[in-house]
């Protein structure tokens, strides 16, 4: 599903964020990357997204070379198969529940019956079926971070990226989140988490990939933190 | 700010229109004081017609001459009377006679209006500034040339003066359009971000800031045709009938540069939303 090969970044300023990076993951993994501030957990996200071109070396999603991909038509089509789900949730303060996951619909032009019935469906599931029509504002963090897993999920993708999306909440609540995501995890979609919180990763026990120095240290089927 | 590109693309527009304006206008009493013939060759009375085959067949055949128009006395009382159709009593008691047969003639080359003078034997008479001749059946020659050059100099300076106003303030709107563009993009920058993010399409993404900037352009140019119209029915209808000779634009001038101004609006949202959303390119 995933597959980084070889992949070096340097950015512009000079600074080499990944060097030499090989990373496999299959269709329905659960992978935490974890590693300190630097490290290049946050570049191979961006990577994946194809925000950034790899320096040297291929990335593939889902059978795509993504750097081949035009700006056109590709890049959008890949973040179509592509959920993200962020520490600061990044909803729009001015829309609604409904209207927030909704709007990841209507701008990939879904007609107005899918999404009638697509949205209040992965509300429900995500467990706002009740508060469809609240603000932001007016709701937990951790609920804010459900309408964002919602509408990460809406259009049905094959990965789901995550970065440290329990950076934000409590311990009890990101536990919440967790069990969500292993929810999403559960029906096939392969999430890919960056992560600092060391007891969810500990709990979880699933494959971590440790970064230092924009180079892997670690690859661990049902791993720990450290 | 968006107000401001409203209104710098309507004055821009608006210059634009009165520059053509001042074009047809020129144009229009060009054509009313010259007939658009560039010397006239009167003819004297009594008008004998083989002189007038035998002189235009000459005429014609000086290089200098692109073509030769004969105007008898009649048509001559009747074009009379149309220019001066907004006010007849300057020609009513005119008898048609009086009016003088002439050839129209329009230049291959004005510069060699000369052959024209020598060819028919004309001198200019020191007293009068008549261009007199000795030709037999010619009573004399006009030469429109110099009305026709000042008029253009007029025509060229004033239109230019126009056009470079409203050139400059054409760019200005289409800045302003962009920045307004961009200033849009900016305060909705978290919305593109999420589009992006789910996978819009950069035209998904830009078109509906495209479309507020030909909005924006397209007010400024219904404003612009509003207010040319406004000034012909207030400015240039309170001058009719009050100069004789000088003819006026009528609503259809006006109506035949509003093309133009819907093209420049058209350009100004093109050229803005290109400069304006080419941040927001890269995907």
């Amino acid at each position: 599903m995933i597959s980084l090969q070889n992949v070096t970044k340097t950015y512009k300023n000079g600074v080499t964020a990944l060097e030499a990076v090989s990373i496999e993951i299959e269709k329905g993994e659960f992978v935490f990357v974890v590693g300190p501030s630097g490290s290049g957990k946050s570049t191979t996200l961006r990577l994946l997204l194809r925000e950034e071109e790899p320096s040297m070396g291929e990335v593939f999603v889902a059978g795509k070379n993504v750097v081949r991909l035009s700006s056109l038509g590709g890049i959008p089509k890949l973040r179509r198969n592509i959920g993200c789900v962020f520490q600061d949730f990044k909803l729009l303060q001015d829309k609604t529940v409904f209207e927030n996951v909704s709007f990841a619909l209507e701008v990939i032009g879904k007609p107005k019956h899918v999404i009638d019935a697509r949205v209040p469906e992965i509300l429900d599931y995500v467990g706002l079926g009740d508060k469809l029509n609240n603000y932001p504002d007016e709701l937990s963090g951790g609920e804010q971070q459900r309408v964002s897993i919602a509408r990460a999920c809406v259009n049905r993708p094959l990965v789901l990226l995550a970065d440290e999306p329990t950076g934000n909440l409590d311990p009890n609540t990101s536990v919440d989140i967790m069990r969500l995501l292993d929810k999403v995890n559960k029906i096939g979609t392969t999430v890919v988490m960056a992560t600092h919180d060391q007891a969810i990763v500990d709990a979880m026990r699933k494959r971590v990939i440790e970064l230092d120095h924009g180079k892997v240290v670690r690859d661990q089927s049902r791993g720990v933190y450290s | 700010m968006a107000f401001a590109a409203m209104s710098t693309a309507f004055i821009a527009l608006f210059l634009f229109g009165l520059a053509l304006i001042i074009a047809r206008e020129i144009n229009l009493v060009i054509e009313a004081v010259t007939g658009n013939v560039q010397v006239a060759v009167y003819l004297s009375d009594p008008v004998r017609p083989d002189t007038v085959t035998r002189l235009q067949t000459e005429l014609q055949q000086l290089p200098a001459v692109a073509s030769v128009q004969y105007e008898n006395k009649d048509e001559a009382c009747a074009r009379a009377k149309k220019l001066f159709e907004s006010n007849p009593a300057i020609t009513e008691n005119v008898p048609c006679e009086v009016y003088p047969a002439s050839f129209r003639v329009t230049l291959a080359d004005t510069a060699q209006y000369g052959q024209i003078t020598a060819r028919l034997s004309c001198q200019p008479d020191p007293t009068t500034h008549d261009i007199t001749c000795s030709e037999p059946g010619v009573l004399k020659v006009l030469d429109f040339r110099d009305i026709l050059d000042r008029l253009s100099a007029i025509t060229r300076v004033l239109r230019n003066g126009v056009l470079f106003i409203a050139v400059v303030m054409l760019v200005s709107a289409t800045v302003l359009v962009a920045n307004t563009l961009r200033m849009g993009m900016f305060a909705r920058r978290k919305e593109i971000g999420i589009m992006r993010l789910v996978g819009a399409t950069n035209w998904r993404i830009r078109v509906p800031f495209l479309i507020e900037g030909l909005v924006e352009a397209l007010v400024g140019a219904a404003l612009a045709i509003i207010t040319l119209f406004l000034v012909k029915v207030f400015v240039v209808d309170q001058l009719r009938g009050r100069i004789v000779w000088l003819p006026l634009i009528r609503n259809g001038d006006v109506l035949a540069i509003t093309p133009w101004i819907l093209i420049a609006a058209a350009g100004v949202a093109i050229v803005a939303g290109t400069i304006g959303i080419r941040r927001f390119l890269d995907v």
